[in-house]
């Protein structure tokens, strides 16, 4: 939340950025047709808005008068009355309909387009961009940003096009009926404008900062609730109660000014409207008294006075408005416009197919040897992770790699998975540079299992069918029986057809665990990452982990970043990994026997699982 | 589970929940008293507007009667019409000039009124949380609170400030409209009445269906964010799958159904707002009609006629608001119930003013105590007997689940007892002031959290009093000082939601040497050496022996080292203590505990075999 409005500052530009908007209009192309309807619609209206007083004016000047001044009553025009005023009732509502549907069709498209762009680009994006940008950012520019600006480009737009016309039809139509009294009115309208342009700004600005502060509470709160043992145990209550109270009088003080400035806002603008009023009143009042206009006119200007209250209103807002959407605006094309620092080469794309478009009949089949040869990498920002790797992996082989945090275990991982590309030297994969062959091509080979299983709301089965969106309904439970997670899904009430809850919250951390197991051995991999948990789960769903995990392991090249001590000791090859170089390997036998690193990391580290070992 | 389950059902008792939104007003609800005067001007004020169009074009411009007030036509009075009409438009802008004068002041008032009312509202309901036992915080879920502390305050100040106030403003205004109607002509009156409760009840109905399809909005727009979510925050499985096109294809679908079940609403939208304009411009229509043919048979004037028209306008017009305020109100009664939620939670300092301060020295003892929490039939601690001396240590050791911690939570009364007694240096802990305790028993829990400050601060928290040395005295002890001094703006750096994210074990640590700045008769580690590795476990605990030799210490632990240096070491399984003693005592007698002795010397025993 935090992130999102330094975010919002760091875009906020003054100046009409135009190339941003021509790129924004774009997504407008193919809505044009609705676009130029609904300005018609609004451009209707506008004109139905300045006829209906003069509807009443005829009334009084056409009939009620010459009504008055002859003895005999006259209704005759009195149908043609009703027929303009039925016209004018049924264009009015109509194109009251109108303006809604297209302004709301065009928000809604609008929205849409400029979300499945952004989804569509994200989808391309490389992994490195996920590891820098915050989930936050990403979702504020697909939630509030385009939403944001939808609105502005369709209701604003369209409101402000009416005030527009509103007001251009009024001034024509008032100069034509009396050019004098069109120029007392239209005195009043720019100081109108300037003080409505003047409150909104400020009134915007208020609430900007209102926002920050309620942020910030909403922090607080969070800290108040997550923290709340710690802040008992420690008798923090009355200190955070103290800095709660600076954060909420600040809102507090703050949100007064807002309301004062508003409250000063309204009552002005009235007042202005009021002597447009006076004014007309009293040099239209002289006017009627030396013959000059009727009585209707009188009355058709002093109704006048209020129509420029809501467009001038409207023209204010949208340009209080603007600057925002012009910083949403910037902010989607910054997203869009990433450039994604992977990708396959043209050459590789015309073989292998793009990302969203496999050409599988050129996929050669993947053996799972794997090599670095003389690899060097460092992330964007920072050190040299690793510095000319060697390493060689026979297809079939797991290795497991052991060491502390920032030993280069997960950028290994990353590596292999092209995530991330070697800065130097090149990375194998059955002997060709895996750049040679597409993205695809590996990852539909690879499968991956991370340290805290990633599930999506939906249903079990969905989630285990995400490893082979092809798989039958009994591929699926025949992948869940192999991992031994048949028999837990079965107890659920709707077996496999049991919601996983938002990030699989519905279930536990070991049977999200055997779940992207299944997952895994659906894909049927070639090559395998397994980034290890390290929490503990229970002793019986520890053990089916266990079995699954040496399932999951058998005929497939394996990575695995290891903290389970029994996958340690049965796998093929163990890289003791520190500052990005292998200091030691071996299998589990020979590194004890050397009794240097490994020996050490193992006493230490796994004493605690012997424990738990212990209780069985 | 079962409260959440409340939650969601609000009970609709409207009574209750009107006298709870006073009730939190308290006594800034005196502020509404100039709010709602103001109003009552303003809303007079306004219908005299038309009035003075009547006055000018009747009597001014014509030859009629004023239907403005005596003591304002008393006003207009002069010898040649220029001068009636000067007097006429100075008037009116006198009078807005007051009611922009008295619209201000309402406007200020009940803003003022609003925030300060939240903003009390905003710290009752943080020192509630606070205050809040262990018991409603293990069963409340976070999310949902902090929906409650901020989208829920929000409507409710909405409410008592501008709805209510809308509601009465409307009122008010159609009041006085038809009572200045009454004094033009009553037939006419009776007529412009025919439409509006048409108005006002299809509007009511139409916001009330609205509501629903808005849910279904809320409900599909939320699928679709959670599907970018979900899709950004597990790129890795995404992409290691390779189902971009999938995702693709599923985001379309959802996207394609948010936009589309708004797109339903923007119709319903434009259905509602085109036929109740059709609907206010037929009775504008049948009063002009009337209006029309009245004043040609000069039974109203032109003036009276222009006035109808504007009445019209100030009656037909707020109804479809007045609907919409309808069921805005049931929306806030739900707001409310959900707030009493919290505030209506007693919290657990409640009784404990009185209670004594003794001196506490460190002697614990813990007689038969057992304990079972409220929502469960099995006790969770049984039967819980021991006793520490000042300055000794204690170990607990035992698996997850077994009562260690909650053996702890007992002892500083986050949960109380049912059963036994606790007794430190001789003194019933129930009788003992909750913050008094707490301050004298320092707790290092096993995830402590960490409050988004700096290190410095972060640490200071128990004393903000000591200097940046004595800040990094107990870090050293805590070996964090490193880690600390490792970091870009080391003591400076923030952690937190919004800045650097600790490890465990640098979590654990920096809680301890917060714990360390100020010494206490009683120390409990609550597993807190966890995610340490064991050389620095060894250290801190080296370092401790030293500067605090006095204080009596529990050590809850899963390592066998750890435990082997207690002066006493208590086995717990299942709630009760299986084994106890000292190190040497329980590896010579069959249980848990040489069991794990057993297999970490196995290790060894392994490692030997292997190098042979």
């Amino acid at each position: 939340m935090s992130d999102y409005l330094q975010d919002e500052e760091n875009f906020t530009s003054q100046k009409f950025d135009w190339l941003v908007w021509k790129k924004i209009f774009m997504f407008m192309k193919p809505l044009k047709k609705t676009a130029i309807l609904g300005l018609l619609a609004v451009m209707v209206l506008a004109i139905t808005d300045i006829i209906y007083p003069y509807i009443s004016a005829f009334a009084i000047d056409d009939i009620i008068r010459p009504n008055i001044d002859s003895t005999v009553v006259d209704f005759s025009k009195l149908p043609l009355l009703i027929t303009y005023f039925v016209i004018f009732m049924i264009v009015q509502a109509t194109m009251v309909y109108l303006f809604i549907i297209y302004a709301g069709r065009i928000q809604n498209e609008l929205a849409f387009s400029i979300r499945e762009k952004a989804f569509n680009h994200l989808q391309e994006l490389p992994f490195s961009y996920y590891d820098r940008t915050r989930v936050g950012w990403i979702m504020a520019r697909m939630t509030s940003d385009s939403r944001n600006l939808s609105e502005v480009l369709s209701w604003g737009l369209i409101d402000l096009v009416w005030g527009v016309f509103l007001m251009v039809f009024l001034t024509i139509f008032m100069f034509i009926i009396n050019w004098q009294l069109a120029i007392v009115i239209l005195a009043v309208v720019p100081i109108l404008t300037a003080v409505s342009i003047f409150f909104r700004k400020y009134i915007l600005k208020a609430y900007r900062s209102i926002r920050k502060v309620n942020s910030k509470i909403t922090g607080a709160f969070n800290e108040d609730i997550t923290g709340a043992v710690t802040t008992k145990t420690l008798v923090l209550e009355e200190q955070n109660y103290h800095e709660f109270d600076i954060l909420t009088s600040d809102m507090r003080k703050q949100s007064i000014r807002a309301h004062l400035i508003q409250a000063v806002f309204f009552p002005t603008m009235l007042f202005i409207i009021f002597i447009g009023m006076a004014l007309v009143y009293n040099v239209g009042g002289n006017m009627v008294i030396t013959g000059a206009i009727s009585v209707g006119t009188l009355y058709l200007f002093t109704n006048y006075v209020w129509q420029f209250f809501d467009p001038v209103n409207n023209i204010a807002n949208f340009y209080a408005r603007f600057q925002q959407a012009q910083a949403s605006a910037e902010r989607i094309v910054s997203l869009i416009e990433t450039e994604p620092d992977i990708v396959d080469k043209e050459e590789v794309i015309a073989k292998y197919g793009t990302i969203f478009e496999y050409k599988r009949e050129n996929f050669e089949p993947l053996i799972g040897k794997v090599e670095f040869k003389n690899v060097s990498f460092k992330y964007n920002v920072g050190e040299t992770v690793l510095t000319d790797f060697n390493l060689k992996v026979k297809a079939g082989q797991s290795v497991a790699l052991v060491g502390h945090t920032g030993a280069g275990k997960t950028t290994i991982v990353n590596l292999i998975s092209r995530f991330y590309e070697p800065t130097a030297g090149e990375i194998l994969v059955d002997d060709v540079d895996y750049r040679e062959r597409s993205i695809g091509w590996l990852h539909s080979n690879l499968g991956y299992v991370l340290q805290t299983p990633h599930l999506f709301s939906g249903s079990v089965m969905e989630n285990i069918r995400y490893g082979n969106l092809k798989a039958t309904d009994e591929e699926v439970i025949e992948a869940a029986k192999a991992v031994e997670a048949h028999s837990f899904i079965m107890k659920f009430e709707d077996g496999y057809n049991t919601e996983c809850g938002e990030g699989g919250s519905r279930l536990s951390v070991g049977q999200k665990q055997l779940v992207s197991f299944a997952r895994a051995i659906l894909a049927d991999p070639k090559i395998l990452i397994l980034d290890e948990a390290t929490s503990s789960v229970d002793t019986e769903t520890e053990q089916l982990i266990q079995t699954a995990i040496n399932k999951l392991l058998k005929g497939r090249t394996s990575f695995i970043v290891a903290h389970r001590l029994s996958t340690i000791v049965h796998s093929d090859l163990i890289l003791v990994l520190d500052g990005g170089q292998i200091i030691e390997s071996g299998t589990h036998r020979e590194l004890i026997k050397k009794k240097e690193a490994y020996y050490k990391l193992y006493t230490n580290q796994y004493s605690e699982e012997m424990l738990e070992l212990s209780k069985r | 589970m079962e409260d959440i389950k409340k939650i969601d059902k609000p009970k609709r008792n409207i009574l209750k929940h009107l006298w709870l939104m006073f009730k939190w007003m308290g006594k800034h609800s005196l502020l509404l008293i100039p709010a709602l005067g103001s109003l009552l001007i303003v809303s007079y004020l306004r219908t005299l507007t038309p009035l003075f169009g009547q006055h000018i074009i009747d009597v001014i411009l014509g030859d009629g009667e004023s239907k403005l007030p005596v003591y304002l036509t008393d006003l207009i009075k002069a010898d040649t019409l220029p001068k009636q009409l000067l007097l006429a438009a100075l008037l009116i802008l006198l009078l807005s000039f007051i009611r922009a004068l008295f619209i201000f002041v309402e406007r200020g008032i009940s803003g003022l009124f609003a925030e300060k009312t939240a903003y009390k509202l905003r710290n009752n309901l943080y020192k509630k949380l606070r205050d809040a036992d262990y018991y409603f915080q293990s069963h409340s879920e976070t999310g949902d609170i902090i929906q409650r502390c901020t989208t829920d305050v929000e409507m409710y100040k909405r409410f008592i400030s501008e709805q209510s106030i809308e509601v009465a403003r409307l009122v008010l205004l159609v009041g006085f409209s038809i009572y200045q109607m009454s004094r033009l002509n009553i037939t006419i009156m009776w007529v412009s009445l025919i439409i509006a409760p048409i108005l006002l009840i299809s509007a009511a109905l139409y916001f009330n269906k609205v509501e629903k399809m808005f849910t279904e909005i809320e409900k599909n727009e939320a699928q679709m964010t959670t599907h970018v979510q979900e899709n950004v925050s597990g790129a890795r499985v995404v992409k290691a799958f390779a189902n971009e096109a999938y995702e693709v294809e599923k985001f379309r679908n959802l996207n394609r159904k948010y936009t589309d079940s708004d797109l339903r609403l923007v119709k319903k939208m434009a259905f509602f707002w085109s036929s109740t304009d059709f609907l206010s411009f037929i009775q504008f229509f049948i009063i002009a009609i009337i209006g029309i043919i009245y004043a040609s048979k000069e039974i109203i004037s032109i003036g009276v006629y222009t006035a109808f028209l504007a009445y019209a306008g100030n009656i037909i017009w707020p109804m479809r608001q007045l609907g919409r305020l309808v069921g805005d109100f049931s929306k806030t009664v739900v707001s409310i119930s959900r707030l009493d939620h919290i505030m209506s939670n007693p919290g657990e300092y409640v009784g404990e003013e009185n209670k004594l301060e003794p001196e506490i020295k460190g002697n614990v003892e813990f007689k038969n105590v057992s304990f079972k929490f409220a929502d469960s039939k099995e006790d969770q601690i049984t039967d819980i007997s021991f006793e520490a001396k000042q300055g000794e240590t204690v170990a607990i050791i035992g698996k997850t689940g077994s009562g260690k911690s909650t053996l702890m939570n007992l002892l500083i009364r986050l949960l109380d007892y049912q059963k036994g007694q606790i007794l430190i240096d001789g003194v019933e802990i129930k009788d003992i002031e909750k913050h008094y305790l707490r301050r004298n028993v320092g707790v290092i829990l096993q995830e402590p959290f960490l409050f988004s400050k700096s290190v410095e601060e972060n640490i200071k928290i128990s004393d903000s009093t000591s200097d940046l040395n004595k800040v990094s005295s107990v870090a050293k002890i805590a070996q964090v000082h490193n880690d600390i001094m490792n970091f870009e703006k080391g003591y400076q750096t923030l952690v937190g939601e919004r800045g650097v994210t600790l490890s465990g074990g640098q979590k654990q640590r920096v809680a301890i040497a917060r714990m360390l700045l100020k010494p206490k008769p009683i120390l409990v580690f609550d597993d807190s050496l966890s995610a340490v590795d064991t050389e620095t476990d060894i250290q801190i605990r080296r370092a401790l022996q030293q500067e605090w030799k006095n204080s009596t210490v529990f050590i809850i632990t899963h390592r066998i080292t750890t435990a082997s240096e207690a002066d006493r070491i208590l086995v717990i399984e299942n709630g009760q203590i299986k084994e106890s003693g000292k190190h040497q005592d329980l590896i010579n007698r069959d249980g848990l505990y040489k069991n794990i002795w057993a297999i970490q010397s196995q290790i060894n025993f392994q490692i030997e075999e292997d190098g042979e």
